[in-house]
């Protein structure tokens, strides 16, 4: 059973551009999804449609069949979903314990350390730590909101290799173990891989496939003969 | 994590930053403390001041309109005289801080048992009445024998004394409740070896039949003016030296001019108000009396000395207020800038908290604690700041350092306006970016 739905989503620009158009896409708990396409594409406005930091100017994005505009937005960033930017963006004055402790009530240090942050590191500025580091601390955070859903924004854009490998491999634990829906912005063709569902944008319009090597199988998320 | 200690944390750490708020806030609340102390000082002068330029009103016989007839002693006017009961009626309008009536005369006055002094001049004790036999006058300046008395209600409020001329330098005021007291020169009791509690025995006419009364000396007064000064300080039209002055009660001048018709009556009256502002309003209070013919009396207002004091009062007071004002304005631009560059350089923060579900309110909230707890810190060393600072500053104004105190109704005052003036500065400085959708600001920071 989907717990986000996109429902006929469209999105214009200043009234004039038109960057999504007529979106169909239902997104379940467990999987891994990866929003594909080229720059300016909309892949990320799609992502902040989603995740209710902005408004669609059609359609509805639906959290447990409920319209997101109407229970509200910052209800449905601060209960539902949880984001991962690829500029990490933690508060610069919190260490990331307590970046981690800004929306949850769980004690930080056991989610970073299972992260692999250690305890001085915990305790560090989060300026001083290492872009790897601080894009664990952001999913971190969003791990310890406990939303069951986790938007991620080309968390690994700014990571070297191996450090990208690791985030792909926590987002993946979160989507499967962890029981998330967690759906991510990426150009990284790696990391796609890893996904259980894959959407390509393109001239403001999505197809779904269930692998990156597959063929459309429908357009607008719509599932094919 | 709630935002207290959000708001606290961003405090702590960004030291810098709260540093130059702290040092801005403590200034300016030390600056506008010392303001409000100044002003206050200037009110306070202010006030004094009308109440000590003797304003007062004058209330005399209206000779135009009465009659004239003549007496033994000339001619003279039939119009009414002022009674004690108007006196008493008019000195109970509010605003009336006290009154003086005299009657003028030139009694001669005696001293007995005194042994007369080596440097009373030579003149002819011969020619007394039988009466004066074995007394002698009182030595005055060696060419009158005579003194120039006002017989007093109330000398305190004698022109002479509220001028300034003359100066109570030992004993009491004659008051309605002394019924035969005197106040003298201190040279004159000197020279004659007189002392407070001595009497002294007057008399109109040494030589007619008018009665002798006997008054007790009750005060010295010493002379302050500068007789050089013409203008002010020596009264011409009497041609009196001023230490042949004296004052006695009006009771004992009424008994001592009891032969002299009108000359045992009162002609004229003052009545000095406490507010010098407040003068026409007295005066006006005063001519509604209903049981006064006022077609048979005129009131004149004195308030010369306030009128000519009261414009550059009010130009300083009018420079303090603009100061404060300007004090006031300028630093809350100054504030409102640097929390709307505050605020600007933590848009990406802004977008961060929105974005993890913090609501709007909760995040301007945060930014209002954050400049509260600097205020809270800021203020209270203000107030011990301005303390010191506020006399020194009420110097540069022409007042006297201790007379410039901050009072704690001052730090209310401004704690409050002051917290209500920030809140307001971080509410204007938040609106840009608030206004945006949290989407809007993270693309933004991108």
């Amino acid at each position: 059973m989907s717990i986000m739905e996109v429902k006929n989503v469209g999105y214009t620009y200043d009234n004039r551009r038109k960057v999504l158009r007529g979106i169909n896409v239902q997104m379940e708990q467990g999987k891994l999804y990866a929003i594909l396409g080229p720059s300016g594409c909309g892949k990320t406005t799609l992502l902040s449609l989603i995740g209710g930091l902005d408004s669609p100017t059609s359609g509805q994005i639906l959290f447990e069949d409920q319209d997101i505009a109407k229970t509200g937005l910052s209800d449905h960033r601060k209960n539902h979903v949880s984001f991962i930017f690829q500029a990490y963006n933690l508060i610069d004055y919190l260490n990331p314990k307590e970046n981690v402790a800004l929306t949850s009530k769980l004690p930080p240090l056991p989610i970073l350390e299972r992260l692999g942050l250690t305890k001085e590191e915990a305790k560090r500025n989060v300026l001083k730590l290492s872009g790897g580091q601080q894009q664990r601390v952001a999913i971190a955070r969003a791990l310890a909101s406990e939303a069951p859903v986790i938007l991620a924004d080309e968390p690994t854009g700014n990571l070297d290799e191996d450090t990208a490998r690791d985030i792909t491999e926590i987002l993946k634990e979160s989507a499967h173990k962890m029981n998330k829906c967690v759906v991510v912005v990426t150009h990284s063709n790696e990391l796609a891989k890893q996904a259980d569902v894959i959407c390509r944008l393109k001239r403001g319009e999505l197809q779904v496939l269930d692998r990156i090597s597959d063929t459309p199988k429908a357009r607008n998320g719509r599932r094919g003969r | 994590m709630n935002l207290g200690i959000r708001a606290f944390l961003y405090t702590a750490r960004k030291w810098k930053k709260s540093l130059l708020l702290f040092c801005l806030l403590l200034s300016i609340t030390t600056l506008v403390l010392s303001g409000l102390a100044i002003a206050d000082a200037q009110e306070k002068q202010t006030e004094e001041m009308r109440g000590t330029t003797g304003a007062s009103f004058t209330v005399e016989r209206n000779l135009s309109t009465g009659g004239w007839t003549s007496g033994t002693y000339g001619s003279y006017s039939t119009q009414e005289f002022i009674t004690d009961e108007m006196l008493q009626e008019i000195s109970s309008i509010d605003g009336i801080s006290g009154y003086d009536a005299s009657i003028v005369s030139m009694p001669t006055l005696y001293q007995d048992q005194k042994v007369q002094s080596t440097s009373c001049p030579v003149h002819s004790f011969c020619d007394w009445n039988s009466e004066q036999q074995g007394k002698e006058k009182l030595i005055t300046n060696g060419k009158v024998h005579d003194f120039y008395t006002y017989g007093s209600v109330n000398t305190e409020y004698n022109d002479l004394f509220v001028s300034g001329r003359f100066k109570l330098v030992e004993g009491s005021h004659i008051t309605e409740d002394v019924a035969n007291g005197l106040i003298i020169n201190r040279e004159r009791a000197e020279v004659n070896d007189l002392e407070i509690g001595d009497t002294l025995e007057g008399r109109i006419d040494p030589y007619g039949e008018d009665p002798v009364i006997e008054m007790e000396i009750i005060g010295f007064f010493d002379i302050v003016a500068d007789k050089d000064d013409e203008a002010n300080m020596l009264d011409d039209s009497t041609m009196w030296d001023y230490t042949d002055y004296a004052f006695c009660s009006i009771n004992a001048m009424k008994e001592m001019a009891v032969n002299y018709e009108d000359g045992s009556k009162i002609r004229e009256a003052d009545f000095y108000v406490s507010d010098a502002v407040e003068l026409n309003n007295v005066i006006e209070e005063v001519k509604n009396i209903s049981s006064i013919n006022w077609n048979n009396f005129i009131i004149t207002a004195n308030d010369e000395v306030y009128q000519n004091i009261s414009s550059s009062l009010s130009d300083t007071e009018t420079l303090i207020t603009t100061l404060i004002v300007v004090i006031t304005v300028v630093s809350m631009v100054l504030i409102i800038l640097i929390l709307s560059m505050s605020t600007r350089s933590r848009k990406r923060e802004t977008g961060i908290l929105l974005a993890v579900g913090i609501a709007k309110p909760a995040v301007i909230l945060q930014y209002v604690l954050e400049t509260l707890l600097i205020a809270v810190v800021a203020f209270p060393l203000a107030y011990l700041s301005s303390k010191q600072v506020a006399g020194v500053l009420g110097t540069l104004f022409g007042k006297a350092s201790e007379s410039v105190i901050v009072q704690p109704e001052h730090f209310v005052l401004v704690a409050v306006g002051g917290g209500i003036l920030l809140i307001t500065a971080v509410l204007i400085s938040s609106i840009s970016a608030m206004r945006l959708k949290p989407r809007q600001i993270l693309s933004q920071m991108e």
